[in-house]
């Protein structure tokens, strides 16, 4: 158990700089997720936190001990590996006790043995001690490699993509164990994942990294409602956000947003506060956010929504995704997955303006959200950590 | 175009030296399939099915064990591979490095001594409903992999093929670039109407494209049918258990009758789902079989609710939707949640289980078994 900090930390490879200036400061026992797209500099973080690589510039710090000199073995880390590298010609239980058998921890057999158990149980493994890797299902081996970095009650736990290389199926299934096994790890995680769903799931906090630099840290709430800019909010999403270009429009007094169309005008709500966020900003040309689970359809000619063609029908499991284009814009929606809809017919789309998140077209920054139900969630997320 | 007719279809793979393993080692076991002329078919099962396998043989890149394949009227068991009229685009792009991309899509028009000018004509018809026109003059390294896919299609269909072949085009493109081609690929086929033939081992993607999915397993054809077909009717519990995400629960369960009902009962657990009265007929006290339930047919109850209480194992929030699981004996089902409300773990909710949507599997063939009509 340890609070991690990453302080400054610069990490080169020759000219490529891998990590610019990270600063990060993972609480005792939080589950925190590293996420984003493939080279974004993930895995080179978590072995710079683990020892395997020392960074050029910048500090680790394991409770406020500096640890950029300790050796990997001495920081009491403890990875799982994608493909758990269980030993195939041992026991569960001789799997699970290694660790403690290693010359670094010695310990006697009583001792071994009561941790086994001990983690055996918080994992529900306890009736397979005695089988071998092979005759346990996956699982269970995701278990068994789970329980042998807790046995020696490690400072922090570092997971990179432990499910990357599974299929779809099973991904979703070990992802769901995982998350079910999370309260029993009573340790500070580190878990790096380019998968949206797992990010969401199990982090407690969610770091959004790209090309070497943290772009956001925050809850899933505040990554999914409140996304600092429009590459997170892409990235956090499945299916992805629509990004419509929108402008301020001011007539008598009331606010609109024109949008996708010349003269096609949305009414700003009131009560949301969005209006006043977007007057002070100063910006008056935007990249309006619509989540694709938000927007509704019809099939009907109906006033104030904005036609547009089917463009694509396609089932994603329990639910489709509609595709409609609108001019030269496709807008992505969520439809059920036996919808009778033929290509190229007319669909009539209604953009929720009460729950869009708006983004500065030049910088791409975040502006503000006229989601109230979001904004109180936020709030109230953090009332509750104020209260702890 | 052409209709695709694939009748008692067998491949065996020679075991050069190898001890065999397997009593069975049909590639493909007795494969028929018939494909409607324009119809968009998915060939979808697990790694070692047979998919490629079939897609090879009706290609003439692998010989025929035993069995015929007619396009159109033709038997092309004999015929070589580029008699056949087929076009191929397969998981790798494989374009020429040295040619830009439109002599690329041209390369097999001029290889068969088309005129240029009828050439251009085609590659530019072509090129746009690919969304490549922009990138005719452009060399495959330049390119990104969806970039480089386009332009594997577009070569694959611009020869007016009867048939064209698609061997997981997808699986090397990353989430976005693959949910944007896949999109492509459909309103392709919607345009061009070309009898299509899908091999993949994403059931998102047979779901989504296909008209038709023949489900594979082990070389032998599970269920040929369309996507609600599979999903809503599952010939058998490995299409039951393969198709939708998350996939459906099933458990083994045993059959109590009480006060004239029968009822699903589950091994170390208190739930109990009153069968379907259309089963009646078919179960008895005591008996044992696999149940199959989706997870959008459990739900939670409110305050009156009669549902089993249970504990929440595991609560995902995966913002745009929810996921409890529960445990039930030792298998963890999932259910997936409309609304907002948050659950913790180890919080009780009361289960309610749809018993109508409930699916019965025999627990030695996996066979699905229906009720008498």
């Amino acid at each position: 158990m340890a609070k991690i900090e990453v302080v400054n930390v610069t990490k080169r490879f020759g000219k490529f700089t891998a990590l610019k200036n990270i600063n990060l400061e993972i609480k005792d026992n939080e589950f925190f997720v590293l996420f984003g797209p493939a080279g974004a500099g993930k895995t080179t973080l978590l072995n710079n936190v683990a020892g395997i690589q020392i960074p050029e510039e910048g500090l680790i710090r394991f409770n406020g001990e500096i640890m950029n000199r300790i050796d990997p073995a001495h920081r009491n880390v403890a990875m799982v590996f994608e493909n758990y590298a269980l030993y195939p010609n041992l026991t569960v239980y001789e799997n699970i006790a290694s660790p403690l058998r290693s010359p670094l921890y010695k310990k006697d057999n009583a001792t071994i043995n009561r941790e086994v158990h001990r983690v055996a149980e918080l994992l529900r493994i306890d009736h397979l001690l005695e089988r071998l890797p092979s005759q346990i299902s996956n699982g269970q081996k995701q278990r068994v490699a789970i329980g042998r970095a807790l046995v020696r009650d490690p400072n922090v736990f570092l997971m990179d993509e432990p499910l990357a290389h599974l299929d779809a199926k099973l991904r979703h299934y070990m992802r769901s164990e995982l998350k079910e096994m999370q309260s029993s790890f009573n340790t500070t995680c580190i878990y790096v994942t380019h998968d949206f769903l797992e990010a969401v799931s199990l982090g407690d906090r969610i770091a959004i990294i790209n090309e070497g630099s943290i772009i956001q840290v925050g809850t899933r709430e505040e990554v999914y409602y409140t996304p600092c800019n429009e590459f997170v909010a892409a990235l956090v999403g499945e299916p992805e956000i629509n990004l419509v270009d929108g402008r301020l429009f001011v007539d008598n007094g009331k606010y609109y947003v024109e949008t996708l169309e010349k003269g096609y005008l949305l009414p700003l709500p009131e009560s949301s506060g969005i209006v006043r966020k977007l007057v002070d900003s100063e910006v008056t040309e935007y990249h309006i956010g619509f989540r694709p689970n938000n927007i509704k359809y019809t099939f009907e000619k109906k006033d104030g929504l904005i036609r547009g063609t089917v463009y694509s029908f396609e089932s994603i499991g329990n639910k489709a995704v509609l595709i409609a284009k609108v001019g030269e814009k496709y807008i992505r929606m969520i439809a059920p997955n036996d919808l009778k809809v033929k290509l190229d017919q007319a669909v009539y789309v209604e953009l929720p303006i009460h729950k869009a998140i708006f983004f500065d077209a030049q910088t791409t920054n975040f502006i503000g959200t006229s989601d109230e139900a979001a904004i109180y969630r936020l709030v109230q997320e953090q009332l509750s950590k104020g209260v702890q | 175009m052409s209709k695709l007719i694939i009748k008692n279809l067998y491949k065996r793979y020679e075991n050069k030296g190898k001890k065999k393993t397997q009593p069975n080692d049909f590639a493909v076991n007795n494969l028929s399939l018939e494909c409607e002329d324009g119809e968009f078919i998915g060939i979808l099962g697990p790694s070692g099915c047979g998919k490629t396998t079939t897609l090879r043989m009706i290609a003439g890149l692998e010989d025929i064990t035993a069995g015929d394949i007619f396009i159109g009227d033709q038997r092309i068991n004999d015929l070589h591979p580029k008699d056949r009229n087929i076009g191929l685009a397969f998981e790798d792009y494989a374009l020429y490095p040295p040619l830009t991309v439109y002599d690329n899509i041209a390369f097999n028009l001029k290889a068969k001594g088309v005129p240029a000018d009828q050439i251009k004509e085609r590659v530019m018809e072509i090129a746009p409903l690919l969304k490549v026109e922009d990138l005719l003059d452009k060399m495959p390294i330049s390119l990104s992999g969806g970039q480089k896919q386009r332009v594997n299609i577009a070569r694959a269909i611009v020869r007016r093929p009867g048939l064209l072949l698609l061997d997981e085009p997808l699986s090397h493109l990353d989430g976005k670039m693959r949910q944007a081609l896949r999109t492509e690929i459909k309103r392709l086929h919607n345009e061009i109407r070309c009898t299509t033939v899908y091999v993949t081992h994403d059931q998102l993607e047979a779901m989504s494209l296909a008209d038709r999915i023949a489900i594979m397993n082990l070389g032998v054809l599970q269920q040929f049918g369309t996507p609600m077909e599979v999903y809503d009717d599952p010939a058998n519990e490995f299409v039951a258990g393969f198709i939708g995400e998350p996939p459906m629960n099933l458990l083994k369960t045993t059959i109590i009758h009480h006060d004239g009902d029968y009822y699903f009962t589950f091994e170390n657990s208190d739930l109990r789902i009153l069968a379907p009265r259309r089963y009646y007929d078919l179960l008895s006290d005591g008996m044992q079989v696999k149940m199959g339930v989706r997870p959008t047919d459990i739900f939670v109850g409110g305050p009156d609710s009669k549902g089993t209480p249970v504990k929440v194992a595991v609560f995902e929030d995966l913002c745009s939707e929810r996921r409890i699981g529960v445990r039930v004996g030792d298998e963890l089902v999932m259910l997936i949640t409309e609304d907002d409300t948050r659950y913790r773990q180890g919080e009780m909710i009361k289960l309610e289980v749809n018993g109508e949507k409930t699916h019965l599997f025999d627990l030695q063939t996996g066979n699905r078994i229906r009720p008498n009509k």
